[in-house]
């Protein structure tokens, strides 16, 4: 079984990078060569190519939600994200819930068995800088043991 | 862990997709603004660091066409080095460049804009997007899905395993394609261009079925601007800057992009963190432009590939003087462009000195400035740097295309409203219209950023006191 970690997020942009962050730590722990860690900045419909051809992918990604705390930690399936699946709204990408159902129905057969998001709460993302914040910075840790709990159960 | 949380609604970026329209005391529109929210400190983040690092942080700005920022900010980089590049290296930068705009063409067209005409925009929302299209047609769904990936592709076969383009460095590329590699891209190109001969045929079907409308919708009068090479034809990577104005006279012509200042100023308006460039001749807004796929082809007279050229020809004919004004239009251009880009990704396959390993030229000088532009998929981009003497960055400047296109965006939008408000009253289907005028332009707005969740667009209409009368919302 060929598994991915991969983590989503702009290690410019303050906290939106957290799951870059977390992606590089993981790559630090992880020796097993069935599964890939990987971290990208770029997003939707891209994201496909990257995803197909894996059993079982685990995606890190930064979340603002309408009441979560900053640095929380959440495990989402793709389903968590069924109500967001409506790419006319956005003038210009589909968001990771359209891609995957995108995936689902265009490369039948090719798309991972199981994906799981892990998301971190964050709140300011439009300040060019290469530090998170405080809160967001102390859940690394808690989100990469998360992960490798995750992966020693699959 | 076990708490419900809400995902719905959610705005990564605060005034994403955002648009106010202001009514005047009769309940017409007065204006209409569209507000772009941008990253801030990008500048101050860049003082300090080597130029040789700009082009992997650059392509961090933008998750929807980080190649674009990545050439543009390496081709500045050649410049701070005073060096010329290997025919190989410039090669191989032209291969990763078409295939980005091959890539986010289909993207665009296949999964945002298609579902526009090929359901009518007063569809139902909820069948009116990429799912609808895969649903009622599949195979065309395929197409889309293909030609993107095949993009994609030729992104990560030229980068280092690294998701992130890291192909580029100042003086030349990082990798030669191997043989095998080139022979890969080789044997699926033909199909890729007969899916964007497809595509072509598809949107310009479109528009001659549905002629009045589409030239009429958003049709504004603006200049263009665009790269050009040496015989005038579009050019995506190195030429010089040609404007236009919307009766097809040239304004200005062979301008070296290092010389950028000397047509172009930029105006700051306190309600947009995005500036708004224009033609300094014409002055503040008079000097209103439009750049991408429609301002390329309007500029230039010619493709370089037989097919393409083919398109270019019929496109140019819409109109009598060769200009085509029509926001609409913007989607047909789009299709010509990456018909384009796939003939020309074949072309530089089949080259002999592709393969070559002589791909990087260094040299001891650092020169104070350098600029580099290109024509990203959205238009033109230019990346500006300051250095100092050991190459640590002073000053930077970047003006992206969505930048160029803010003017004409705005004017899009104020457009369709003024059609669909009167007299106070609002027409239904406004939503629809604005969203679709914007959509277009391609706009870059999230520079960065991407969206796990919902990006709705909002239309606020403010009365002439500035009381909020009534938020659509997508």
């Amino acid at each position: 079984m060929r598994t991915l970690v991969l983590g989503i997020g702009n290690p410019i942009l303050g906290d939106d990078g957290v799951g870059f962050h977390i992606a590089q730590e993981l790559a630090r722990k992880i020796k097993d060569e069935n599964i890939d860690v990987k971290d990208t900045s770029i997003d939707g419909l891209n994201l496909l190519e990257l995803i197909v051809g894996y059993d079982n992918v685990i995606i890190i990604d930064a979340i603002m939600t309408q009441d979560g705390e900053i640095g929380e930690i959440y495990r989402l399936r793709p389903e968590n994200f069924a109500k967001t699946v409506h790419s006319t709204t956005s003038p210009h990408n589909a968001n990771l819930a359209t891609a995957i159902e995108i995936g689902k129905k265009c490369l039948v057969g090719q798309m991972p068995a199981k994906i799981v998001v892990f998301a971190v709460s964050i709140r300011e993302v439009t300040r060019v800088t290469e530090e998170m914040t405080g809160k967001v910075r102390e859940a690394v840790p808690g989100a990469v043991n998360l992960i490798l709990e995750e992966l020693a159960s699959t | 862990m076990t708490r419900k949380i809400v995902i719905e609604p959610v705005t990564r970026v605060e005034g994403h997709g955002k648009v106010t329209i202001h009514l005047d005391d009769k309940g017409n529109v007065a204006q209409a603004r569209f507000h772009v929210t941008q990253v801030r400190g990008f500048e101050k983040f860049c003082e300090g660091r080597l130029f040789w690092e700009m082009p992997l942080i650059t392509a961090r700005i933008c998750g929807i066409c980080p190649v674009s920022h990545h050439l543009a900010s390496a081709k500045a980089g050649d410049v701070i080095l005073g060096v010329k590049l290997t025919p190989t290296a410039e090669m191989l930068r032209r291969l990763i460049h078409m295939a980005q705009i091959v890539q986010s063409h289909s993207l665009h067209f296949f999964h945002l804009a298609s579902p526009d005409f090929l359901f009518g925009m007063d569809a139902d929302p909820a069948k009116r997007n990429i799912m609808g299209i895969i649903a009622e047609m599949p195979e065309l769904a395929q197409k889309g899905v293909r030609i993107r990936a095949f993009g994609q592709k030729i992104i990560e076969m030229l980068g280092d395993k690294r998701v992130h383009p890291d192909a580029a460095i100042p003086g030349g590329m990082n990798k030669a394609l191997a043989p095998d590699r080139r022979d890969e891209i080789l044997s699926q190109v033909d199909d890729i261009i007969t899916d964007c001969q497809f595509a072509v045929d598809l949107i310009k079907n479109y528009c001659s079925e549905n002629r009045e409308m589409a030239d009429s919708f958003a049709n504004l009068t603006t200049g263009y601007l665009g790269l050009v090479d040496g015989n005038g034809n579009v050019e995506y990577y190195d030429g010089k800057l040609r404007l236009k104005n919307s009766q097809g006279i040239i304004l200005e012509d062979d301008i070296a992009p290092e010389s950028y200042l000397s047509i172009i100023e930029e105006k700051v308006e306190d309600w947009s963190y995005l500036k708004f460039p224009y033609y300094k001749k014409l002055g503040y807004p008079g000097g209103i432009y439009r750049v991408g796929p429609l301002g390329r082809l309007n500029v230039a007279d010619g493709c370089t590939t037989p097919l393409a050229n083919k398109e270019f020809t019929e496109f140019k004919q819409l109109n009598s003087n060769g200009i085509v004004t029509g926001s609409l239009y913007f989607h047909h251009a789009r299709m010509i462009e990456m018909l384009n880009c796939a003939e020309e990704i074949k072309a530089l396959v089949q080259n002999k000195l592709i393969c070559s390993k002589e791909i990087w030229v260094n040299s001891n000088k650092i020169n104070e400035e350098g600029i580099g532009v290109i024509e990203a998929p959205r238009g033109t981009l230019i990346h500006h740097y300051w250095v100092d003497a050991s190459g640590k960055i002073r000053k930077v400047n970047l003006i992206v295309a969505t930048g160029h296109n803010n003017l004409a965006m705005n004017r899009a939008v104020y457009e369709v409203a003024r059609e669909f408000i009167k007299d106070g009253k609002v027409t239904e289907g406004i939503l629809n219209r604005v969203e679709v005028a914007i959509r277009c332009y391609d706009p870059c707005l999230s520079c960065s950023t991407h969206a796990l969740g919902q990006m709705p667009l909002e239309i606020t209409i403010c009365e002439s006191d500035g009381s909020v009368r009534q938020v659509l919302r997508s």
